[in-house]
């Protein structure tokens, strides 16, 4: 520690130069980490909101909610309880005074486990099937209580009476409505009654052509879902691998030059722990700083970035790339820390 | 009464052809309160010796003995102990660490030897003594080869070892700063009961020997 900190005095330039690399790399990481989140949000905040472990459908839409069919006899053959709900998902547009926008109408029956999931930010309680609430996100882009809307090919019109906050279903906002109108909404016919059956636990007798999916699995399967996280881990992945290696390069130089004052010491008795555990703290400095640094810069990103940028900074998550950024740190390190402990003193003094 | 003594010691480096025989069945002695000399033409085998007896490297074959303990003996980290403990090295060159202050340098020593090392009044005195007191806060970077050279004796005897073993120390130095570092040297053999070893080219540093070895061509012969 003595011998870095004393270093890093007197060589502020170099210093200063790896840790502004290091925290670009770390504040890349960071505000990838938040996309990645923010856009996995647009796909999971609904279903994570409802509180539900499970869902239930047809097994010939694959997973996907919003294509299954169930019919009112595969919906009365399903025992559901207070832990359960049967819900209706119709991916849809809403035609009011403003342009088109796209979004997913979740039909939901009164007093069911989603409906009671539900609150309200602004507004009051659909009193009727010709009421509907809606997500922050669509009175963002201008629906407003009060406002009509269509939605589908549902005949009538329906009230906008509340709002609840953002939630999204498979990149759209959500609109909350009565189940009854799902049917029409989709435009299939009468013997279909919903989409599935969603529910916080794993037991349930349902009909035999119904099929169970976790909660993972449901996200999994949503359309781009999976590929967008892989990319986004790819690239984190591959953003540490580059910090691992810049410090591994930097350590390296530095070391190098240093053998021959750090063989003076090692024939001068310090041991050679001293100088590994030096080297260690070299790199935490480093490091640690660089993430600080970052993690300002995220913050005053916070503070800037317009609310239509989907970032979701994460404490835990980033914690996480954090704890990351630090081992690799630690990694890169190892290549000098091995050069130290081989330091033959006798090679540098020589005669 | 310490003692370092190297009996029938042989190192050669390189094989077949290439090899070269630094040392050839060599004994030595350095015994505390003496000032001991050791002169030769260059690659004549001084500084091996000198690596030899600070344990840093060992001998091919032969013995270094501190008192009655056989150096080769020893582990990695007992090596490094008694290099720590005992030995005050002036080497040829890198001897100052170049990103800490003069003042520094011995805070160092301080971090891995917290105890047994020179008061601070004895450590002042010598400071003066070796003219090197006003230039604690500069680096290495900014002092001469003679400045340089006369901090890395102050650091050589900083841990108060009991050997010092000095490879070319004064050859920096102007004639009035060599006499100077010879006295110093001198008195620390005489009145610290220490084992002082030099290697040298310096021919004025013999009248201050108590005794003096010639190396010629890794054989030794004693003066
Ligand atoms: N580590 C080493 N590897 C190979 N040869 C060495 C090594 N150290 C010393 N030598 C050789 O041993 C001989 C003695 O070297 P040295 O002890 O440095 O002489 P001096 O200090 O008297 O100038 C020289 O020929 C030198 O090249
Ligand atoms: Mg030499």
């Amino acid at each position: 520690m003595y011998l870095t900190l004393n270093e890093m005095n007197k060589e502020k330039l170099r210093y200063g130069l790896i840790i502004t690399v290091i925290t670009l790399i770390s504040y890349l990481i960071f505000i990838l980490s938040a996309l990645a989140l923010g856009l996995a949000q647009q796909n999971t905040s609904a279903v994570n909101d409802w509180g539900v472990t499970h869902v239930s459908m047809t097994s010939d839409a694959n997973g996907n909610l919003s294509q299954s069919l169930m019919t009112r006899e595969e919906v009365l053959n399903t025992k559901t309880t207070e832990h359960s709900a049967i819900i209706g998902v119709a991916p849809t547009i809403v035609k009011s005074h403003k342009s088109p926008i796209s979004a997913t109408f979740i039909g939901t029956q009164k007093n069911d486990l989603i409906d009671k999931s539900i609150r309200l930010t602004k507004g009051t309680w659909p009193k009727n099937q010709y009421e509907v609430l809606i997500s922050s996100e669509l009175s963002q882009k201008g629906l407003n209580i009060g406002d009509k809307i269509k939605l589908g090919m549902l005949s009538h019109s329906v009230l906008v009476v509340g709002y609840v906050k953002k939630l999204e279903y498979n990149m759209s906002p959500v609109i909350y409505g009565d189940l009854n109108n799902w049917r029409p909404i989709k435009g299939v016919s009468d013997q279909f009654y919903a989409s599935g059956i969603v529910r916080k636990d794993a037991k349930l007798t349902h009909a035999t052509n119904l099929k169970n999916y976790t909660k993972a699995q449901l996200f999994n399967k949503m359309p781009g879902y999976s590929a967008q996280n892989k990319t986004f881990i790819f690239m984190i992945g591959f953003l540490l691998v580059i910090s691992a290696v810049i410090v591994a390069i930097f350590l390296y130089i530095l070391t190098i030059q240093k053998i021959p004052n750090l063989a003076v010491l090692r024939a001068q008795g310090v041991p050679g722990k001293y100088l590994v555990l030096n080297t260690l703290s070299e790199t935490l400095i480093i490091m640690i700083v660089s993430v600080l640094i970052s993690a300002i810069l995220c913050g005053i990103t916070v503070w800037l970035i317009p609310a239509s940028v989907p970032m979701f900074f994460d404490i835990k998550l980033l914690s996480l790339a954090a704890i990351g950024l630090i081992l690799t740190g630690i990694i890169g390190a190892i290549v000098p820390v091995r050069i130290i402990t081989k330091i033959d003193p006798i090679s540098v003094i020589g005669g | 009464m310490t003692s370092l003594k190297l009996i029938d010691v042989t190192k050669s480096f390189g094989i077949g052809e290439s090899k070269v025989t630094a040392l050839d069945h060599i004994n030595f002695e350095a015994n505390s309160k003496e000032l001991t000399l050791i002169v030769g033409p260059s690659g004549s085998g001084k500084s091996t010796l000198l690596t030899i007896l600070g344990g840093l490297q060992s001998p091919n074959s032969g013995q270094v003995l501190l008192d009655k303990t056989d150096l080769s003996h020893f582990s990695k980290k007992q090596a490094d102990k008694f290099r720590l403990n005992n030995i005050g090295f002036v080497l040829q060159s890198y001897n100052l660490v170049p990103y800490l202050t003069v003042k520094k340098q011995f805070d160092l020593v301080e971090k891995v030897k917290p105890e047994g090392n020179l008061s601070s009044d004895t450590f002042k005195k010598y400071l003066e003594y070796l003219g090197i007191s006003k230039l604690l806060s500069k680096y290495p970077d900014q002092l001469s080869g003679g400045q340089t050279q006369r901090v890395a004796i102050a650091r050589a005897l900083y841990t108060n070892p009991q050997f010092i073993l000095a490879d070319e120390p004064t050859s920096a130095l102007d004639s009035a700063r060599v006499e100077e570092v010879a006295k110093l040297f001198k008195s620390i053999a005489e009145n610290e009961n220490k084992a002082v070893v030099i290697v040298t080219h310096d021919l004025r540093m013999r009248e201050y020997a108590d005794k003096i070895y010639e190396i010629v061509d890794g054989k030794i012969s004693k003066k």
